[in-house]
């Protein structure tokens, strides 16, 4: 009846994932008792769970992001500690708990962090930018986060029910098939990306689709806001590398459900081929995670120099680049398994080339910089500690990019110290660039800049005393995933990096209270005029948070820097109280689509999990069913009449209007 | 949302979108398709079975019949053609097609190398024999 499931999969006689789940537990019940009683219930069904709003989708994504950190982090806190303590000792996490906890650490930062962060903030600036309505598949969009979501759900119950997988974050074969993990920790893993899979992939469809027909008047691809660019260049990497990744483990779950042979040992099977298809997933992934960034970084740049980004054509011809190269690359994760050198320095050489681009980039920023009025806002200090940071971890990563030096460094903490330092240093600190930037925008406030500025600096320098440590580590001989170890020399590195640890977890906090502080002073913060950091892309000219339609006209844009144009040249036309012909504007209805298929989606993953055929059925069908419903759907929009439109942006273009005629006093 | 998909895309009209040419004009054109496939699936069986040509050509013969079936599935079917209201469909599949070929092209040529370096272990043994 219940497959696989019985009361021994709950883990009694481990405390700490059983004391953690019971936590998370008591702090959703407590959040579910509060919306219900305080009656915010049907609030949250209208207005965000069904909602197919792209800003709102994004403000979801960012949140499941921000949730899903704390989850990763805290792993990441447990691993630091083990290690300070696992010297000539077992430390106090056991080894299957320990494989667990690294596997889980990896998957839920690159799949259910840093993949939804950088998603959500596309999904909520990109149509803005390109001065549209919304983006061209809304209830798709909806489904895709919905997806995502059952994804970071499915990881999450595998800490109280079953395992999770104990293989690494990559779940390479022999370990990951069924002779050498007959548990269902590689099927939680499996099963989990596979959804989210499905929902990434159709994320990256829709962005695609979006900045290729959706763009407003005169908005050319070379009169795009660079975040825009790399939008595009992420979101084809997506639907070019993320059904690989699915292939590939779809013939995982065959070798492991049904017998099939693709990467065994026995029968014609090649373990090699699963590394091989799995990076060619793998290299692109990491530049579907930098590119946003490197956008991110663009925006924030020129907007806080007061400058229009240096080398505009230059740049986007860099992503563009840096797109096409990234599927040019991937051996340099397997230089060691058996190559030739014909191979090895092929690879080589493409992964030293790559770096060119990224070069080109970084020389752009700094010229933007250059000359200009520099604003050390959060955003800006973010970006400037990305570039800092990032050109370290660049330079490490061309030195592993050269096969022999690769030969000493492969699988030891030097590589994991260099590819925190690219993730980290590139994807999450573009991310709360992103984050403090664009806050303002998604819900009409700013964040509070000196809890912001304090999250920087204890971000930053917490991040150096963790991974230069990890950096001498590796140097010294040692190897990743190690659960105790014997070497003296190796000890003090490992206590420091755990200090840093401590200092990058009161970053996280600082966040928090960042947010928490900010909520509470919302209305000081306030940013009434929609522009808060004196910006030069279509976001900033409509009101903070925007109306549900964006924009009451199509704005009409006639060159790079559209908003920046439009304040320069405008003043005067803004002034004059001429009253516009409003239009009715159509809108997508809100759908509960994606609530509803993730739902059953969650059911299915669950029951192919635990081998509970019955239910598997169930959710199939129940997932299917409710595309069908969408699909024969009759109205699928509603209309604003152009009176609520008129009186809504009448308010926006007072506050416009009484700034302009503020700059003039001035 | 229709009056912005409209807006600048007199030149880049999305696949399904196309209203220009009349209802006869389109099914000749499906008709067409359909029998150039059929054709062409039909070639492919009957040449993989017959002795009448050189043997060592009939894989050849086989690509090309399949490259040209894709072709057909292309043009006909999928409407991609040379025309500037297609220049997004074009690089799409150009970009596919290059993906296509950097990935099986990169793995045929990285795992016959790891082929070559990591034997099974009895042939290890065996030249060290």
């Amino acid at each position: 009846m219940l497959g696989k499931l019985d009361w021994s999969a709950i883990p009694f006689d481990q405390p700490i994932p059983l004391i953690a789940g019971a936590i998370v537990l008591v702090g959703i019940l407590a959040v579910l008792t509060w919306v219900v009683v305080k009656g915010h219930l049907p609030y949250l069904w209208h207005e965000w769970i069904t909602s197919v709003d792209h800003k709102r989708i994004g403000a979801m994504y960012i949140l499941l992001a921000s949730v899903m950190l704390l989850r990763g982090g805290s792993d990441a806190i447990m691993m630091r500690i083990q290690q300070a303590i696992a010297y000539q000792s077992q430390g106090y996490l056991p080894p299957e708990h320990y494989n667990q906890i690294f596997s889980a650490h990896g998957t839920i930062m690159i799949f259910f962090v840093a993949m939804p962060f950088v998603i959500g903030l596309m999904n909520l600036v990109v149509p803005l930018q390109l001065g549209v309505r919304d983006v061209a598949f809304p209830t798709l969009n909806s489904v895709g986060f919905w997806l995502t979501a059952t994804g970071a759900l499915l990881v999450n119950l595998s800490l109280v029910i079953g395992e999770f997988a104990r293989t690494g974050w990559l779940a390479f074969p022999p370990l990951s098939g069924l002779s050498y993990s007959p548990g269902v920790g590689v099927d939680y893993y499996a099963w989990s990306l596979q959804i989210s899979g499905v929902g990434t992939l159709v994320a990256g469809i829709n962005l695609v689709t979006t900045v290729l027909k959706l763009r407003t008047k005169g908005m050319n691809y070379l009169r795009m806001p660079m975040f825009c660019w790399t939008t595009l260049a992420s979101s084809l990497l997506i639907v070019a590398a993320f059904p690989i990744l699915t292939a590939t483990l779809a013939m995982l779950l065959l070798d492991r459900y049904l017998g099939f042979h693709f990467f065994t040992n026995e029968a014609g099977g090649n373990v090699m081929m699963f590394m091989n298809l799995i990076w060619a997933w793998g290299h692109p992934e990491v530049y579907i995670l930098v590119l946003p960034a490197f956008g991110i970084f663009s925006e924030v740049v020129s907007t806080f120099s007061g400058k229009a980004l240096f080398g505009y054509r230059s740049m986007v011809l860099a992503t563009m680049a840096i797109c096409v190269i990234s599927f040019m690359v991937w051996l340099h994760h397997f230089f060691t398994m058996g190559a030739g050198p014909d191979v090895n320095a092929i690879f080589g050489i493409a992964s030293m080339i790559i770096a060119v681009p990224t070069g080109v980039k970084i020389y752009n920023w700094l010229f933007t910089m250059y000359g200009g009025r520099i604003r050390f806002a959060t955003p800006m200090l973010w970006a400037v500690g990305f570039m800092v940071t990032f050109i370290i971890g660049g330079l490490t990563g061309v030195l592993v990019a050269v096969p022999p030096a690769d030969f000493i460094l492969h699988n030891s903490m030097f590589l994991v110290a260099h590819f925190h330092n690219v993730i980290i240093g590139g994807v999450l600190f573009g991310a709360f660039a992103g984050f403090e930037y664009w806050f303002p925008k998604a819900f009409g406030f700013r964040l509070d800049e000196r809890w912001g500025k304090l999250a920087f600096w204890f971000t930053f320098t917490g991040f150096y005393v963790t991974f230069v440590p990890l950096y001498v580590a590796g140097m010294l001989g040692m190897t990743r995933r190690l659960q105790h170890y014997n070497v003296a020399a190796w000890r003090p590195w490992m206590i420091v990096a755990a200090v840093g640890m401590a200092v990058l977890s009161i970053g996280v906090i600082c966040q928090i209270m960042q947010l928490v502080v900010s909520i509470r002073n919302r209305e000081a913060l306030r940013d009434r005029t929609g522009d808060p950091w004196d910006g030069r892309s279509l976001e900033w000219a409509t009101s903070s948070p925007p109306p549900v339609f964006n924009f009451a006209f199509n704005p009409d844009v006639r060159g790079e820097d559209a908003y920046w144009d439009m304040k320069t040249h405008a003043k005067q036309q803004l002034l004059e109280h001429e009253v516009p012909e409003y239009q009715d504007i159509e809108m997508p209805r809100n759908s509960p689509t994606g609530f509803v298929c993730a739902f059953f989606a969650t059911i299915m993953g669950f029951a192919l999990i635990w081998h509970i055929w019955w239910m598997v059925i169930l959710g199939g069908i129940g997932a299917f069913a409710t595309f069908v419903v969408f699909a024969w759907r009759d109205h699928d929009e509603y209309v604003i009449p152009a009176a609520e439109v008129a009186a809504i942006d009448r308010v926006n273009l007072e506050e416009r209007r009484s700034l302009v005629s503020l700059a003039g006093a001035i | 949302m229709s009056d912005q998909t409209h807006m600048h895309v007199e030149h880049d009209i999305a696949p399904g979108d196309e209203e220009q040419h009349s209802v006869g004009e389109r099914i000749v054109g499906y008709v067409v398709g359909l029998v150039l496939a059929l054709l062409l699936t039909a070639t492919s069986f009957f040449i993989a079975g017959t002795d009448l040509v050189w043997q060592p050509s009939i894989p050849v013969a086989l690509i090309v019949l399949a490259i040209a079936q894709m072709g057909v599935h292309l043009v006909f079917f999928l409407h991609i053609t040379t025309g500037p209201d297609n220049t997004n469909n074009v690089l799409a599949l150009a970009f596919g097609l290059l993906v296509v070929f950097l990935v099986v092209g990169g793995t045929v040529w990285i795992m016959g190398h790891l082929n070559q370096n990591m034997p099974p272990m009895d042939q290890i043994m065996q030249m060290r024999r």
